[in-house]
């Protein structure tokens, strides 16, 4: 049975055994494999950090004719107020419209708490079908109807017949996975689930048999290049290009597709993923139920990883020759351009803090460029990194640390203390902490910012040299403003706080 | 306005606004008793919607929280909660701690006073709000941190001072230009001599909010947030409260000024002497551009968006001080019938004469459906009063709106996506001046 026949897709903690508070060494994880992904303990002192609704909400939000209905508390799924300006700039380049994402809220209060929420619920999906008339209405549970026991696949299931968008139950109850990377499960479920059936049977007239062997011939070549929103456009056009210079043709998907053209994904001939971490359930659904084959191993960040990336893609059909006709040019191409910046970023020590494989993507591109990779912060950690952990041993300068954490950056002040990198390169809302440090910093992933393939690295060093060539910003901070810890905790340990002795979650 | 959801709120739940009022105290930490995705969804909001302002001192994913999971939701989050207060305190610098509780360990039945008055019994300076997302938005979240300051933080019977007042109904974050309305607000009060205790601006600290109790007024410069914590503190402490709106321009600070000085039982030559000198120097910045006002013909039809303070302040800005015609006020908060009377009031009888015509819509799609409401849409007749030359204030929503009527907008209450602001002033005399040059500004744009 397929976990797609359940209502709820399974989270990654039971999947993939993903652990979010490990302290550990690069060598000590790339030897590791899977032994460490065991032992995942509880933080004593915790900071907030996000949950499966946000990531999930970044790619509802982002599909057109699509209205997000949130099933909640009220304040669940105002992140949209920032993720609506990638909505907007992304509809801007991709069609040249500028529209605002449509979220709304059912609010739950007191009274629903008590006496449930779902006739409230089935009463706004009616109105929110008739007044904004859309193609979908992902209906998004928070964690109060994960409490008080509402079921939205139920409600969806009744109220599906009287209204004309399809609706998509997608479960985002924060308080039962503490990895958020169960978001992207949640959505491509829901997709899995309810827009991947054909519509109408294809029944080509004779008269159009080459039209029908033109249109097979180019599915026989077309490759699904999944993003969860993690790149913005001007990263797809690179990859875009790379995949097009060897003849392929692209179907990007599901950030910014309609939620009719979906089911192009069950054609094509291969799934790409641009990151592992993102993209395993869905691409092993496609293949299972669709016989679509994936490749689900590198991430085209970092020059070594694209070339890595484009071979792999390249011996499913064979263009093994021309890719590395292509891989030589661009490469070749690309080492020449970089040359200018090379000389300021040789030798400065550089620490590292993401998603698991973007962050350690990200290590191997700024070990490329000259710096040393001198401590790794990763937001969880899974079995799909250890390739990525084996690449930078085998180029670490010394066994530098990696704090496996769901964010906590008071971890982070304490390593950057004692380690005092000379730039920093974290995820959205992680870079301050090393901004009031001091020390430069720049955002490891941003939708309006190229960083994949080739082009991704050379804008990232041409970015990086930006900042280290006037860091005064930082430095003002640091000179002004403190972090909120006390002095007693820059001397304690940095993992004091990780008891891997306590309770596991699922106890 | 539909009855079944709120579309694209405007603004947090009650923890949202709690989290940011905390963070906006003075070395205060708030510890989140709640689930790991409410300060993520927090500062994301901010990130859209407070004008480029996310974090603080102790905000953003720096906050304590406790991060329940399942296991608290099936044995209950009081034990975690108790550890997570006590690892706070050895990590986290700050003056005062303050709890504050989201949905899930609120609808599993957490008791969060009982573990926080163990830490208080000890002397350790740590107080609670019970703040979860269901009991209302985060205006209401600003209220129950100020009640909750009110209760258990403030110095009881304290002897009232003469010339001591405080200061809310501004609240931080979801008012983007807090920091600049409370200092705009702020320098009014001390024009007349007063000392003023506002709590969140760099002038304020935790000592002398401790010492709250000691004013003789609270002024409210909102009809509708802090109302619930100012009723408690007149049983707790007291002290006599006036509520005035928020006192945006030139007419608004003149009646703000003499409502205070009655209610102080100043001496009305002074107050006068005050707004006199005021109203002499504001018009004598605005003196020069006259010219241009007429001959680029910058009057404007205008429509208002905004929150409870902004709606009505806005309206009367814009009719009183600058002469435009706002001819629709969409106040998007949901408010009780008392609030929506007492919103309606304050743009009854406008000193220009104008009359708005007000509506209360929490879902900014149908805005412009109460505007084709009070003025005819076109029938495309040859001869038609056309709905321009047109201005829209509102938030950053409304640019769709301005792009549908060819106006330009100015963002101004949550959510301001596409401004940053750090400590820009619309209060008082002077923050008059700063939002006509923001409005002209942009009428201008493409000059």
């Amino acid at each position: 049975m397929s976990h797609f026949d359940n209502k709820i897709p399974p989270k990654r903690e039971d999947r993939l055994k993903a652990c979010i508070a490990h302290s550990d060494s690069i060598c000590g994880l790339a030897k590791k494999g899977k032994n460490c992904l065991t032992d995942d303990g509880e933080r004593g002192f915790t900071q907030g950090s996000i949950c499966l609704l946000l990531p999930a909400l970044a790619i509802l939000n982002s599909l057109p004719d699509n209205v997000v209905l949130l099933h909640s508390a009220l304040g669940c799924g105002s992140c949209s107020h920032s993720q609506n300006s990638n909505v907007r700039m992304g509809g801007n380049v991709r069609w040249g419209k500028v529209k605002d994402g449509v979220w709304l809220s059912t609010a739950l209060d007191e009274t629903d708490v008590i006496s449930g929420g779902e006739s409230k619920l089935e009463q706004a999906i009616i109105e929110a079908d008739r007044r904004y008339r859309p193609a979908t209405i992902a209906i998004v549970a928070g964690c109060v109807p994960g409490i008080i026991g509402d079921d939205i696949d139920g409600v969806a299931l009744k109220i599906q017949p009287q209204v004309s968008a399809t609706l998509l139950p997608v479960h985002c109850e924060g308080f039962k996975t503490k990895i958020w990377a169960t978001a992207y499960d949640v959505v491509y479920h829901a997709i899995g689930r309810n827009l991947l059936q054909e519509r109408g049977l294809l029944e080509p007239k004779p008269e159009d048999e080459l039209s029908v062997l033109r249109d097979q011939e180019k599915l026989s070549r077309t490759v699904n290049l999944m993003n969860v929103s993690s790149m913005g456009r001007v990263d797809e056009l690179e990859l875009e290009r790379l995949l097009m210079s060897l003849g392929l043709e692209v179907n990007i998907f599901p950030v910014f597709s309609h939620p009719d053209s979906f089911i192009k994904a069950t054609r094509a001939a291969l799934s790409i993923s641009s990151c592992p971490t993102h993209d395993d359930y869905f691409v092993g659904y496609l293949q299972e139920r669709f016989n679509v084959p994936f490749l689900l191993k590198h991430m085209p960040v970092g020059i070594d990883n694209t070339s890595l990336w484009l071979r792999d893609i390249a011996a499913v059909f064979g263009f093994q020759e021309q890719a590395e006709r292509l891989i030589a040019a661009e490469e070749a191409e690309l080492k020449t351009a970089l040359e200018e910046f090379r000389p300021l970023f040789q030798g400065k020590k550089v620490f590292v803090s993401a998603g698991e494989f973007r962050a350690l993507a990200t290590a191997r591109l700024l070990q490329e460029l000259g710096f040393e990779v001198v401590g790794i912060r990763s937001f969880h950690h899974d079995s799909f990194a250890e390739g990525e952990y084996e690449k930078l041993a085998a180029e670490a300068t010394n066994d530098y640390a990696v704090d496996i954490a769901n964010v906590q950056p008071f971890e982070e002040a304490n390593l950057l203390k004692r380690l005092k990198p000379d730039l920093f390169l974290g995820h959205a809302n992680g870079n301050m902490t090393a901004a009031k440090l001091g020390i430069p910093t720049h955002v490891i992933y941003n939708t309006g910012l190229a960083y994949l393939g080739y082009r991704g690295v050379f804008e990232l060093a041409r970015r990086l040299h930006r900042q280290l060539n006037n860091p005064a910003y930082n430095r003002n901070l640091a000179g002004n403003i403190s972090l909120p810890y006390r002095d007693e905790w820059y001397g304690a340990e940095p993992f004091s706080y990780i008891n891997t002795r306590g309770r596991a979650v699922n106890e | 306005m539909s009855e079944h959801f709120i579309e694209r709120a405007r603004y947090m739940c009650s923890l949202g606004g709690a989290v940011g009022t905390v963070t906006a105290l003075p070395n205060a930490i708030p510890i989140l008793h709640a689930a790991s995705g409410c300060a993520g969804n927090f500062a994301w909001t901010q990130n859209g919607g407070s004008a480029l302002q996310v974090g603080g001192y102790c905000g953003s994913l720096t906050v304590p929280s406790s991060n329940v999971q399942e296991n608290e939701v099936v044995f209950g989050g009081e034990e975690r909660l108790r550890e997570q207060i006590q690892n706070t305190l050895k990590v986290i610098e700050g003056d005062l701690y303050i709890v504050v509780t989201g949905c899930v360990p609120e609808i599993i039945g957490d008791d969060i006073f009982s573990v926080v008055n163990d830490f208080r019994r000890e002397g350790a300076p740590v107080i609670g709000a019970v703040t979860g997302g269901f009991r209302g938005n985060s205006y209401w979240g600003y209220d129950l941190v100020l009640q909750a300051l009110i209760k258990d933080y403030l110095e009881k019977d304290l002897p009232k001072v003469t010339g001591k007042v405080n200061l809310w109904g501004v609240v931080p974050y979801m008012d983007p230009f807090w920091r600049g309305n409370l200092e705009g607000a702020r320098h009014l009060l001390e024009l007349l001599g007063l000392e003023v205790n506002s709590f969140f601006t760099p002038a304020d600290s935790l000592e002398s909010i401790r010492r709250a109790g000691e004013a003789e007024l609270n002024v409210v410069i909102s009809d509708v947030y802090g109302q619930g914590a100012v009723k408690l503190f007149s049983d707790q402490h007291g002290t006599p409260s006036i509520t005035l709106p928020l006192p945006v321009g030139v007419s608004a600070s003149e009646e703000f000024l003499r409502v205070v000085g009655e209610a102080l039982g100043l001496e009305s030559l002074r107050v006068e002497a005050v707004i006199s000198r005021e109203k002499k120097q504001y018009y004598q910045i605005l003196e020069p551009l006259t010219d241009c006002w007429n001959d680029l013909d910058l009057q404007r039809y205008a429509v208002v968006v905004g929150d409870a303070n902004y709606a009505v302040a806005l309206t009367r800005f814009l009719a009183d001080d600058l002469g435009w015609l706002p001819v629709l006020t969409v106040c998007t908060d949901q408010l009780q019938e008392d609030e929506q009377r007492a919103l309606a009031g304050r743009v009854e009888n406008l000193s220009s004469g104008f009359t708005t015509n007000l509506v209360f819509e929490t879902d900014g799609s149908q805005v412009q459906g109460h505007l084709n409401r009070v003025w005819q849409p076109s029938q495309g007749q040859k001869y038609y009063n056309a709905f321009s030359p047109a201005f829209v204030v509102g938030s950053s929503f409304e640019r769709e709106l301005a792009q549908q009527l060819g106006a330009p907008h100015l963002s101004v209450s949550f959510p301001v996506a596409n401004r940053a602001v750090l400590d820009r002033s619309y209060t008082g005399f002077r923050g008059g001046l700063r939002l006509a040059e923001d409005l002209i500004s942009a009428v201008v744009a493409g000059r």
